[in-house]
């Protein structure tokens, strides 16, 4: 083998070993005893800036367990993450950050003074929940919770995607928040987070001294965490809140709900009868149409309905056909329904939360009528209701 | 002959387009917002027209673009459009290199990184240099099934995910379409890269068609991509500074194995790796033929001279793109889209050949 052969495959094997070298990340391995990997961040309003409580995953042997640590009254994010890692000698990772939590006073004003931290660089993975709380977020993030330590986790289940698909929660990512944000309405929602206290005793939080680290040590008192409340926002400001009942009625006809439980009341022989009721969605359609100059938002809901239970004993023979739900039901489910879904609009349309997208329809379908109404749109709007419900045969 | 007609079809299938997967379409949201799809069509035909040309170029002579200059103008002035050349292909490396800096230094790394995490991509680059223009085919060999697997499963997975009424309404920003295309120019040089594949490619029988047919299924792939990002990213678009790496995460089929498509970003940034070193290749061998010399020198000096830039330019990528794509896209229209129509007009016989010669020619 002569000398420039031999060059050229030491030379193709010095660009592999590269390579492999640069694909590989080692040059860029972390040390896990200098990095927290932040699971969850908690934003609350300070006296003089913001208060930042970060939920850190502490590796331990067979498990791992929760620090909280809490920054008070830091200038902005950035000023909050330098003292964490000043505090703690940690320098927080927040690309594992799976939850941003809001508290009440924080969503008074524009939260994305804060939050646009999160966009700049990308630094937190814009699939992560998005949620505000009653109450302090530092306390909903510090709370014990019943699954295990990590308090992240529990909310996280809470907000799954299972759950938004059952209609319970609205649940919401960074990504389509900042969209709403920065879209035609400037108007977004996010799941309203409520600590309950259990039947074992009250929601517990940590010390709440500020930048003291606790790490989440089983006690008696747990928290359950409720979502089923969503909070309204305009130009990154909480304006209004959907009960659990708008806000089931807001899944069914707006997001990947498809399959959800909920209630009708009947009258039977002069008796209220409540009926609970499973719903398979089977179509759902929003469409902005034009009568004049005003726009018309079109909802089509169709859904097959069954009886899940009655609060009154039933016959063998209705037990048996649990498919089949009387003409009655249907129809005052539909009622029902339209009614719900009619209050979340009109309680949107009010506080000036275009929360079905009417801005963003109008600008896409009729660019013309946009141009004229701007965001008059939202006011001028009317909703007409297209609601069926069926059942197995 | 150091390519075949095979070769340049996949680079314009399947490698070329990869480049346009990163920043350009954030680029291009924030001058074009969601008609970005024409700004980008208008890049597509102005780029493919450029590269018909050069295609037709190449079935009327098999002559190289340096030797027709040297049959029109002479042998100082065939040089002089070569230096002038390798500087150009030198100059448009390096938005994409800072580009590829960013992009692997942020979607492959946790904490930021040293800088000397990127370079040895100048070493691997150095060794495509020395080796000359054979290695951009057997380059496109590798990276057309790299490319074909990967990019159509990110695209899957991206598919689904987003709201494509988002696109409309169509032509609703006006000048942006015009702007957003001109400030693309910069990712549109393959036009230049044709025009110095003549005399090195065997052209055959139906080329023409292979090669445009592939460079309208890179444009299809390209344009298919663009339409998934804006309807997944609408209003926050112009945020996604790494597209390739942003589109395929929110597939929920995977949620439970983590981010899977990382895996397919990995493989396409060694096709990224391939297209980086094309310009650098093609700055070298038009050094190497304006002054009849070996490959090795020129490799060290061209890449050297990158990798100063580079470490001068680290932290200045905005500053860079903002220059090449606002204020020196004119540069990229002339070398890639205009030149390539100019060398038509180019007398393709041999002026000191008489008649009869030129016949048997």
């Amino acid at each position: 083998m002569n000398a420039a052969k031999l060059f050229v495959r030491l030379a193709a094997f010095g660009a592999a070993f590269l390579l492999l070298l640069f694909f590989s990340n080692d040059f860029g391995l972390i040390d896990i005893q200098k990095t927290s990997i932040v699971t969850a961040v908690a934003i609350d309003a300070g006296e003089e800036g913001v208060d930042v409580t970060v939920q850190i995953a502490v590796p331990k042997s067979g498990a791992t367990t929760a620090g909280n640590v809490t920054v008070k009254n830091a200038p902005t994010m950035v000023d909050a993450i330098a003292e964490l890692n000043l505090k703690t000698g940690w320098y927080p990772t927040l690309v594992h950050c799976r939850l941003i939590l809001l508290g009440e006073d924080a969503a008074k004003t524009d939260v994305f003074r804060n939050i646009d931290y999160f966009l700049r660089s990308q630094f937190v993975e814009d699939t992560c929940l998005v949620a505000v709380c009653r109450g302090s977020a530092e306390k909903a993030l510090t709370a014990q919770s019943p699954v295990g330590d990590m308090t992240y986790a529990a909310i996280e289940k809470v907000l799954s995607s299972e759950a938004q698909q059952t209609g319970l929660v609205s649940v919401n990512i960074l990504r389509d928040f900042a969209k709403g944000y920065y879209g035609a309405a400037g108007s977004g929602f996010l799941p309203l987070l409520t600590v309950r206290e259990d039947a074992e005793g009250g929601a517990t939080t940590s010390s709440g001294a500020s930048e003291s680290a606790s790490s989440g040590s089983p006690s008696d008192g747990k928290a359950v965490f409720d979502a089923s409340e969503t909070a309204l926002f305009v130009r990154g400001k909480q304006v209004e809140t959907l009960n659990a009942e708008e806000t089931l009625a807001f899944n069914l006809a707006d997001t990947d709900t498809d399959f959800a439980y909920g209630n009708v009341t009947v009258g039977e022989k002069g008796e209220p009868v409540i009926y609970s009721l499973r719903m398979k969605i089977t179509k759902k359609l929003i469409t902005v149409r034009t009568e004049g100059d005003l726009p018309v938002l079109h909802f089509t809901v169709r859904a097959r309905a069954q009886v899940a239970d009655v609060n009154r004993a039933g016959s063998p023979l209705e037990v048996a056909q649990s498919s089949i739900v009387p003409e009655n039901v249907l129809r005052a489910a539909e009622e029902t329904f339209r009614t719900k879904l009619s209050d979340a609009f009109y309680k949107a349309q009010k506080s000036g939360c275009d929360l079905f997208g009417v801005c963003d329809r109008l600008q896409r379908f009729h660019p013309a009528l946009w141009k004229k109404l701007g965001t008059d749109a939202l006011t001028a709007a009317k909703p007409v209701c297209d609601i069926k419900f069926d059942t197995l045969h | 002959m150091k390519l075949c007609v095979r070769q340049i079809c996949f680079l314009f299938a399947a490698v070329l387009p990869v480049t346009r997967l990163l920043v350009y379409p954030a680029t291009l949201s924030f001058w074009a917002k969601n008609d970005l799809l024409f700004a980008a069509g208008m890049s597509f035909v102005l780029e493919g027209a450029a590269v018909a040309a050069a295609v037709f170029l190449a079935s009327r002579t098999q002559k190289t673009f340096f030797e027709l200059l040297e049959s029109n103008f002479g042998k100082t002035a065939a040089r002089a459009v070569y230096l002038l050349f390798a500087l150009f292909f030198a100059f448009s490396a390096f938005l994409p290199i800072l580009e590829q800096r960013g992009f692997v230094l942020q979607v492959f790394y946790e904490n930021l990184p040293s800088f000397l995490s990127f370079l040895p991509v100048f070493l691997v680059s150095l060794y495509a240099c020395a080796k000359g223009l054979r290695s951009i085919g057997r380059a496109a060999d590798i990276a057309l099934p790299v490319s074909a697997v990967c990019f159509v499963i990110l695209f899957l997975m991206a598919v689904t995910e987003g709201d494509y009424t988002a696109l409309l309404p169509l032509f609703g920003t006006g000048t942006g379409i015009l702007r957003g295309g001109a400030f693309g120019l910069p990712w549109y040089t393959g036009g230049a890269y044709m025009l110095f594949f003549l005399g090195n490619f065997r052209y055959e029988r139906g080329a023409a068609g292979k090669i445009l047919l592939s460079y309208a299924i890179g444009a299809a792939a390209v344009l298919a991509f663009l339409a998934a990002f804006y309807a997944i990213f609408s209003d926050i678009a112009l945020l996604q500074q790494n597209a390739l790496a942003h589109v395929s995460k929110y597939a929920t089929a995977f949620t439970s194995l983590g981010r899977v498509d990382l895996f397919f970003v990995f493989a396409l940034t060694l096709v990224l790796l391939f297209a980086l070193c094309i310009p650098l290749q093609l700055s070298v061998h038009c050094v190497c033929t304006a002054l009849s010399c070996k490959t090795a020198l020129p490799a060290l000096a061209v890449n050297a001279l990158l990798l100063v830039l580079t470490l001068v330019f680290n932290q200045s990528y905005l500053e860079i793109q903002t220059l090449m794509t606002q204020k020196l896209w004119v540069v990229y229209a002339c070398f890639a889209l205009i030149l390539p129509y100019v060398a038509l007009f180019l007398r393709r016989k041999d002026r000191a050949l008489p008649c009869r010669q030129r016949r048997e020619a």
